[in-house]
């Protein structure tokens, strides 16, 4: 059979994008919003959205797909590319992890504040991942990876970043946004702070899933402050979203502090901490083993490429909040649909 | 030029066939593979589930235990033991030959066909390797290079920054055993840690103060291919795979990630009664009318940092961005 369908599926949108597994990768993949297709809005809307795996750049990051919208107010199609409007994202096919996609350049802002608050045009999602580089001001951070939250056009806040003792704000920002997971998981993270406790409490920029029981060792160089960590491992006794509290007193050490944007780029960078195994209890009377996620430590493929990335939005193949998608995914037998010999 | 008239040449009769293949195919290219012959290799039985666990006891305390003569025991000190888990994860490639190809095209072609899954495997392990210590290691960012990037390109101070990291954090360098000798041999150094870079970084290797190269060691012997050169106790493997990110550094240049790591680093654990199956399925089974084959090659593979203190590394930047 030269062109047939691999995988199918739906979905109720939250007004994120989504991520859908292709495990044998696809050469043909079509999404209906079929909560639009059966209404008419004053401002037309996209109602389906096809991606065709680009015959001579098939990992082409910029072969956003097809886009079928309804015209304001009536129900006649109109077909254009995704790619035609930057304010509306189509699909991205990730044939590895992590993707580094194609960058959003003209950012004017990021906050000297806690929590830290970008600005900069997008098109991207309530926690995506994204790595800022060019931070002009605030080069402490150019490089690092930051999990975004209150998303808009417009810009995105940095939950992982308390900049209020930074000096300045940064006047320039570029962002690419890369996959949710590395490669392999559990990932190193960036430290953007440690308490000085009994029991540090750590906080990362991105959202992390380490869990009670894991253990972490520390990489911070001196130049942020808190470097009698280094080399210390300590075992997670609490965890929040962007945050861990291990049992290593840190109470006398140096204040973690960033250091001053004018010191790059001579200054060491990053402060990171990565995953050292774990550590667990075991109660005999009661024959329960506590203190370890059997799901998350064991080291593992973080993110299972290919996939297909479906943005969110009005017009766009993920749709807007609680709009009902129908995929398929197809795969030619000769993997390319412009073959001579299909 | 006319053909000469009256003569019978290849002008006016061409030859029947226009190509001939020669009688062995050229190279198929293959990136260097280094980053798993300098890590632990290890079995999980079968039949026991899908993790392995690799177990490590840390040192005892060795704060007081003077006996003061009173004759009270000091209190005992309860061994602590730090687990490291790894799952077990299944990879395949499959080719699918239509007939016609054998019967027409090089006879060597299926043979070559089953080579090329042989290799498959063999880079396929590497770059999971590879994606292991990009994701799960923690590097520091070269600062000595002057490129005027953050990360800059590498420099000896660099390197002997993350040397100190692995010496004060007590990691042991490869050619301690004679495991690691035949692994890459002991010229120039024999106590030396692995670094692994990418070949885009090679003009800056070969600018850092005191690099010795790989054609100036005192002995060949033994060396691998892949070695490039020696900066202070770290020997450079180079790969065109090596890990990099896109538009990471701060004037959004591509960032170069180098292991650096010493023995017991990290492991890769392969699948008793598994590892490394290649194998064919007749046409009678793939095709409904007989006319195509398959070929397949599966192999099973687990990977872990197994000693976070023993493994660190440097980002950086090239001079010359690619």
């Amino acid at each position: 059979m030269p062109f047939t369908i691999i995988t199918q599926g739906n979905f109720t949108s939250t007004g994120v994008g989504v991520k859908i597994p292709i495990p044998q990768s696809c050469d043909y993949f079509v999404a209906t919003n079929v909560t639009q297709m059966g209404t008419t809005q004053a401002t037309g809307r996209c109602v389906r959205g096809e991606w065709y795996r680009n015959g001579t750049n098939a990992n082409d990051l910029s072969n956003l797909g097809l886009r079928w919208k309804k015209t304001d107010a009536t129900s006649a199609i109109n077909i254009d590319s995704f790619a035609t409007s930057t304010a509306s994202g189509g699909f991205v096919y990730v044939p590895t992890a992590p993707v580094t996609e194609a960058a959003v350049t003209g950012g004017t802002a990021i906050t000297a504040a806690s929590p830290a608050v970008v600005t900069i045009t997008n098109t991207y999602s309530e926690g995506d991942r994204v790595r800022l580089y060019a931070t002009t001001g605030m080069l402490q951070i150019a490089g690092m990876d930051f999990t975004i939250s209150s998303v808009s056009g417009a810009g995105f806040t940095l939950l992982g970043l308390d900049a209020s003792a930074f000096a300045a704000p940064a006047t320039a920002v570029t962002a690419r946004r890369i996959s949710e997971f590395d490669a392999v998981e559990p990932r190193f993270l960036y430290i953007t702070g440690i308490s000085q406790a009994s029991q540090a409490v750590v906080t990362v920029s991105t959202e992390h899933n380490y869990v009670v029981g894991e253990l972490v060792t520390f990489n911070v160089p001196s130049s942020f402050g808190m470097s009698e960590i280094t080399g210390l491992t300590g075992k997670i006794v609490a965890v929040t979203a962007y945050t861990m509290t291990v049992n290593i007193d840190s109470s006398n050490f140096t204040a973690f502090a960033f250091p001053a944007s004018t010191g790059v780029p001579t200054v060491q960078l990053f402060a990171t901490l990565g995953p050292a195994g774990q550590r667990t209890q075991y109660n005999p009377i009661t024959g329960i083993q506590t203190g370890y996620d059997f799901n998350y430590p064991p080291f593992h493929t973080g993110e299972f490429t290919p996939y297909l990335f479906l943005n969110a939005g009005a017009n766009s193949p993920a749709g807007s909040a609680d709009d009902v998608i129908v995929w398929q995914a197809y795969k030619s037998e000769t993997e390319l649909i412009n073959s001579g010999n299909p | 030029m006319s053909a000469p008239l009256g003569i019978t040449n290849i002008n006016n009769l061409a030859p029947e066939v226009p190509v001939q293949a020669l009688e062995d195919f050229l190279s198929t290219p293959m990136f260097n593979l280094i980053h798993s012959f300098g890590v632990d290799l290890y079995h999980a039985e079968a039949y026991l589930g899908k993790t392995t666990r690799m177990s490590r006891f840390e040192r005892l305390s060795t704060d007081g235990g003077q006996l003061d003569g009173s004759g009270i025991d000091p209190a005992p000190e309860v061994p602590v033991r730090s687990d490291i888990d790894a799952r077990m994860e299944i990879y395949a490639k499959s080719i699918t030959v239509n007939e016609q190809v054998i019967l027409w095209e090089n006879p060597k072609t299926y043979s070559k066909f089953v080579g090329l899954l042989g290799q498959w495997m063999r880079e396929k392990e590497d770059l999971l390797m590879r994606d292991l210590f990009s994701s799960s290691v923690t590097y520091l960012n070269a600062v000595g290079g002057g490129n005027g990037d953050s990360p800059s390109n590498p420099s000896r101070g660099d390197f002997n920054n993350i040397e100190t990291i692995l010496l004060n954090n007590d990691a042991r360098t490869m050619l301690e055993s004679v495991e690691a000798m035949d692994k890459f041999s002991t010229s120039p150094t024999r106590d030396a840690f692995i670094c692994l870079a990418s070949s885009a970084m090679t003009n800056d290797l070969q600018n850092i103060q005191g690099v010795i190269l790989k054609n100036a060691y005192p002995s060949q012997e033994g060396l691998r291919p892949e070695e490039y050169c020696s900066v202070s106790r770290f020997r450079v493997f180079i790969s065109s795979k090596a890990a990099k990110k896109p538009g990471a550094s701060m004037l959004g240049r591509t960032v170069y990630t180098m292991p650096m790591y010493g023995l017991e680093a990290a492991a890769k654990i392969e699948q008793n009664q598994y590892t490394s199956v290649i194998g064919s399925r007749p046409a009678w089974v793939v095709s409904s009318v007989g006319q195509n084959s398959g070929l397949y090659a599966r192999f099973a593979i687990a990977r872990a940092i197994t000693n976070q203190n023993w493994i660190s590394g440097l980002n950086a930047t090239t001079t010359q961005p690619t």
